[in-house]
């Protein structure tokens, strides 16, 4: 038998929502019921699970929920929700002789005005709680939550829509969120090394997440730039490994490099397990098999441009990467990139592991065929969430490795063109982005 | 950094190197000794992924002689904070690996190795 929780989600990627509530239920192994109705243009939603300890996981490491309730009554009025409440009592009812407990009242969209919050918590007088009221440290917290439209951009008083609310939720508290405030802990700004390609916290989370991150996992980051996502797979427990290109994205101007001062300060140095320079295209790595995700966000020419090693240059000795010295390159078409990183990370990553990482894409010519034509035998996709900029947008996409089969290290070759699932040509909307990108997305003439 | 576990999964790339590349030789080495989290679960996922006896010649050449010739059939928790120590505590902070085969150096510097190759040695 499964039980009902109220959920209270941030307003804020609404597209990364679901995945991130299976990603957390599937590194639980726990499961996770969301109704059909399911509409993440609202901050509420019931959802249903086995036991209460598994609100609470979720709770402390989605970054996207605010707070967990388990779940009493829901109304479109104030008689629904009490006829509801009424019959819940079996949930209630043990709280009843002597649990300490405090009421609040909130309104979403529009707050509730003071004298109106009394009268609600009066209606409830039936529950007939014996147990002393404390508003600092009570045993429980009870929750009713109005939820209004949102009006922005009409004209009207504060409280001009008193009362004339969607629908109402009411519950009791299982658990604050407390992965949410990791947000601030992880603020780009506040952090010992950045620079202009660093990802910001809230996305570094939700990716942390989608790679299933936990201790014991090693996860791998192959355009590793300024390590945004390293610290916070690290901070849910994993080992983590990253590459660049350019030693200088990883080292800054210090001697001790960036990404070990960002790693200290966020007490997760032990993890950093190595950095490495190369071009991915040309890995020195022996084998496969090895990484539980990988998790990047490819350089799409914008700010970091996509290259490979190439050029005809003459020998140059060998140095360290610290120099001002960058061995020739060329470019790399994403589109080209896109389907070699898939190829690679079934190569580098263990079965089940998960290959997470971000697309570029313009707004209007996306089509899921994108993402399909980037797959190959043994990948498939397990999310794909869009984070909308506009005219262009980017593209979260999850892959999991599902073949045991080990397949050898690609070739790197791939520019014989994108092809459709039916072998036909078909040019993906991200192909040449960094072009369209710098002509405002207007189509050719 | 760079870590034993690390240098056990780097090989040569340069083009046409493809035999004796690995394990790479370590030359010039300043080691520095820091504590990291023991995880058995994940010493013992990593474990079949080890190329042994280069991992074990490696530790010995930086001056560690604790891991035995071959992994032991009964893996206990004395071997795997043996192995963990190896593995994963001593770092390589300056100095450089050396091909065995060509003799492409990969200069490390900071704990960072410069695994770039020149353009004749791309494939
Ligand atoms: C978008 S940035 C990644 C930024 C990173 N997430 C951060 O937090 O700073 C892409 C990175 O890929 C690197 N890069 C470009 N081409 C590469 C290649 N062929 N192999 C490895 N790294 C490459 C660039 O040097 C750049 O640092
Ligand atoms: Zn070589």
């Amino acid at each position: 038998m499964k039980d009902q929780y109220l959920f209270i989600f941030a307003q804020a990627h609404d597209d990364f929502r679901v995945p991130e509530l299976y990603s957390v239920a599937e590194l639980y192994g726990f499961d996770l019921v969301i109704p059909e109705d399911f509409d993440v243009a609202r901050p509420f939603a019931v959802l249903e699970l086995e036991k209460e300890e598994h609100a609470r996981l979720l709770a402390r490491r989605c970054v996207l929920i605010r707070s967990v309730y388990e779940f009493y009554a829901r109304g479109s009025n104030y008689e629904e929700l009490h006829v509801g409440n009424r019959a819940a009592r079996p949930k209630w009812e043990k709280y009843i002789p002597d649990t300490s407990f405090k009421f609040v009242v909130n309104g979403y969209n529009q707050s509730v005005p003071q004298h109106r919050q009394k009268q609600v918590i009066e209606h409830f007088s039936y529950m007939d709680f014996l147990g002393k009221i404390d508003m600092k440290t009570p045993e429980i917290i009870l929750g009713c939550f109005e939820e209004y439209r949102d009006t922005t951009g009409s004209i009207r008083q504060k409280h001009d829509d008193d009362g004339n609310f969607r629908e109402v939720f009411f519950g009791r508290l299982v658990e604050e969120g407390s992965a949410r405030p990791l947000v601030g802990k992880f603020n780009v700004k506040k952090r010992a090394y950045f620079g202009n390609t660093s990802m910001e916290a809230e996305v570094s989370l939700l990716m942390a997440n989608q790679t299933l991150a936990a201790p014991g996992k090693l996860i791998y980051d192959p355009f590793v730039g300024t390590g945004s996502m390293l610290y916070t797979a690290a901070h849910f427990g994993a080992l983590v490994f990253g590459s660049d290109i350019d030693g200088r994205q990883m080292r800054g101007k210090e001697s001790r490099p960036g990404i070990i001062r960002a790693a200290i300060q966020y007490g997760v140095q032990q993890r950093v397990l190595d950095l490495c320079t190369f071009d991915v295209t040309h890995n020195p790595l022996r084998c496969g098999g090895i990484f539980d995700a990988i998790v990047t966000d490819p350089p799409y020419g914008v700010r970091a441009g996509a290259k490979r090693l190439g050029r005809k240059k003459r020998r140059i000795g060998s140095r360290p990467d610290d120099q001002p010295y960058i061995p020739p390159t060329k470019p790399y078409e994403l589109s080209a990139l896109a389907r070699d990183l898939v190829l690679l990370a079934r190569y580098l990553l263990k079965p089940q592991g998960r290959l997470v990482f971000f697309l570029p894409t313009v707004t209007e010519e996306y089509q899921e065929i994108d993402i399909q034509m980037m797959l190959c035998d043994g990948m498939e996709v397990a999310a794909n969430s869009l984070q909308d900029f506009g005219a262009w947008g980017r593209r979260l996409v999850t892959i999991r490795r599902t073949t045991t089969f080990n397949y050898s290290s690609p070739t790197f070759d791939a520019d014989g063109g994108d092809l459709g699932v039916n072998g036909e040509e078909h040019a993906p909307a991200h192909r040449d982005f960094r072009e369209k990108y710098f002509q405002g997305f207007k189509r050719e003439l | 950094m760079v870590r034993l576990i690390t240098h056990n999964l780097l090989a040569c790339h340069a083009k046409g190197c493809t035999t004796n590349n690995f394990p790479l030789q370590i030359k010039d080495a300043q080691l520095a000794l820091r504590e990291a989290e023991f995880n058995p679960d994940f010493l013992r996922g990593f474990i079949p992924r080890i190329e042994w006896a280069a991992l074990v010649s490696a530790a010995r050449q930086l001056g560690d002689e604790s891991l035995p010739n071959e992994v032991p059939e009964m893996i206990d928790d004395d071997f795997l904070r043996g192995l963990h120590h190896v593995l994963l505590e001593i770092h390589i902070d300056e100095g450089a690996m050396v091909c065995p085969n060509c003799g492409h150096v990969y200069p490390i510097s900071s704990g960072i190795p410069n695994m770039l190759l020149a353009e004749h040695e791309i494939g």
